[in-house]
């Protein structure tokens, strides 16, 4: 039985994804729970996603549909919800199959150095595109994005959305300039360990986990 | 002290609402951004430091000494970008309200560091001409706040390379009238650029996502 926190949790951030105009084909909108982790069933979009859509699965689920987000939660033990979202810019990106380099500096500290996308679909390819990164991008598909609270994952997929609308654009205004690596890393560890802890403990409480 | 408990209740509430409103407005994402709002000549509100704006509380909002920022009192935490809000009402006396965000279209100028033209008699009026780009610097640091009070010299807003934007008004409301006419100048900016490049006479985001897929595509 899903806890009622947590489904509602679920179902007000499809509900933000939705309105931010992120949302396609294919979505996927997931949060860990006490035996597993809460789940759109396959097909259910998130426009007009209700709680009889939700479902509970295991951490060892092989559902082919869910396995790549069972191995997400398994694998990185911070990681508490997980995004699958089609923003039009990032789909754009993940079209040309490119990497977004560290063009702004809030995409460094909560998506990462950079955000690649990855050689294929496969479970083993995007599990590893996320290694040390909050997002990856799905070779013609969207981006599948992670974070230690649902709204730590919708807030990164919007600055992700950002961070491609600034690459993009980039290509018709001569280019975007890049941090240098040395800082990015810097910033996205003083995020990650200092700026943005204490309120990502208040959030996980307010989310039900 | 010279303002009223009043005055400040009333600013409290405006310094609250103004980051609901961002967030509202789609002009910031989570916890980044931040506002302040001047008491007097010496001391200024500001937002606290990665806290949800929804969550926060007028009494949570400290008082910041303008020329001494690393005195503060009376809330939680400043913002560790308390240092160019101050730096610009300590150069402006007629500034009472700033705003720093990144919002999508602002960002975008941001990380490619270009001036905004003059788009429209509204952005000249309110900005005061083109809109330049300050050096980059890392959060907090001292070329980060040169760079933006160097930027701001005779403007009303300037972008923050690689990070965001910076607007300034005599008050709350004109600080979002500049930072709204900022980002529809810069969404403009960006569909004028691709039109020429593509040498098209209408539009849309998918003539754009063409022509990147075309130059960046493997």
């Amino acid at each position: 039985m899903i806890d009622e926190k947590i489904k509602q949790t679920v179902l007000s951030y499809a509900a933000k994804i939705v309105a931010e105009g992120m949302n396609g084909k294919g979505d996927c909108i997931a949060m860990r729970t006490k035996d597993g982790f809460c789940v759109n069933e396959a097909g259910a979009a998130l426009d007009g996603l209700k709680a009889e859509n939700l479902i509970e699965l295991p951490l060892d689920t092989d559902d082919k549909d869910y396995v790549v987000i069972a191995r997400l939660f398994a694998k990185r033990s911070e990681v508490h919800a997980v995004l699958y979202t089609h923003a039009p810019f990032v789909c754009a990106v993940a079209r040309a199959k490119a990497t977004i380099p560290a063009v702004l500096d809030d995409m460094t500290q909560i998506v990462g150095l950079n955000c690649k996308t990855c050689r294929s679909a496969t479970t083993d390819d995007l599990v590893k595109g996320l290694k040390k990164r909050n997002s990856v991008l799905v070779p013609g598909g969207g981006a599948l994005t992670v974070g230690r609270t649902m709204d730590e994952a919708y807030t990164c997929a919007l600055v992700l959305d950002k961070a491609s609308h600034a690459y993009v654009c980039g290509s018709v205004l001569g280019g975007s300039k890049v941090i240098n690596c040395i800082e990015a890393k810097l910033m996205n560890v003083i995020y990650q360990k200092k700026y943005s802890k204490a309120n990502q403990q208040n959030i996980s409480k307010r989310e039900g986990e | 002290m010279a303002w009223t408990k009043e005055e400040e209740i009333r600013l409290r509430k405006v310094i609250k609402d103004s980051g609901v409103n961002l967030l509202k407005e789609n002009l910031v994402q989570g916890t980044w951004g931040n506002t302040a709002v001047r008491l007097d000549e010496d001391h200024m509100l500001v937002t606290p430091t990665g806290l949800d704006y929804v969550a926060l509380q007028p009494e949570d909002m400290p008082v910041v000494q303008i020329s001494d920022t690393s005195v503060w009192s009376d809330g939680k935490k400043p913002t560790s970008e308390r240092k160019i809000h101050a730096a610009i009402m300590a150069d402006r006396p007629e500034i009472n309200a700033t705003i720093h965000s990144h919002p999508v279209w602002c960002s975008v100028l941001a990380s490619a560091r270009i001036e905004l033209p003059v788009m429209s008699d509204e952005m000249k009026k309110l900005v005061g001409g083109p809109a330049r780009v300050g050096a980059y610097g890392l959060p907090g640091t001292k070329t980060l706040k040169e760079g933006t009070v160097a930027a701001m010299k005779g403007r009303n807003a300037c972008f923050m390379a690689n990070h965001g934007v910076f607007c300034a008004g005599r008050d709350m409301d004109e600080a979002f009238e500049i930072i709204r006419v900022m980002e529809r100048s810069c969404r403009e900016y960006i569909k004028q650029c691709t039109l020429k490049i593509t040498g098209q006479l209408e539009y849309s985001d998918e003539l754009l996502f063409d022509y990147f897929v075309s130059k960046y595509g493997k």
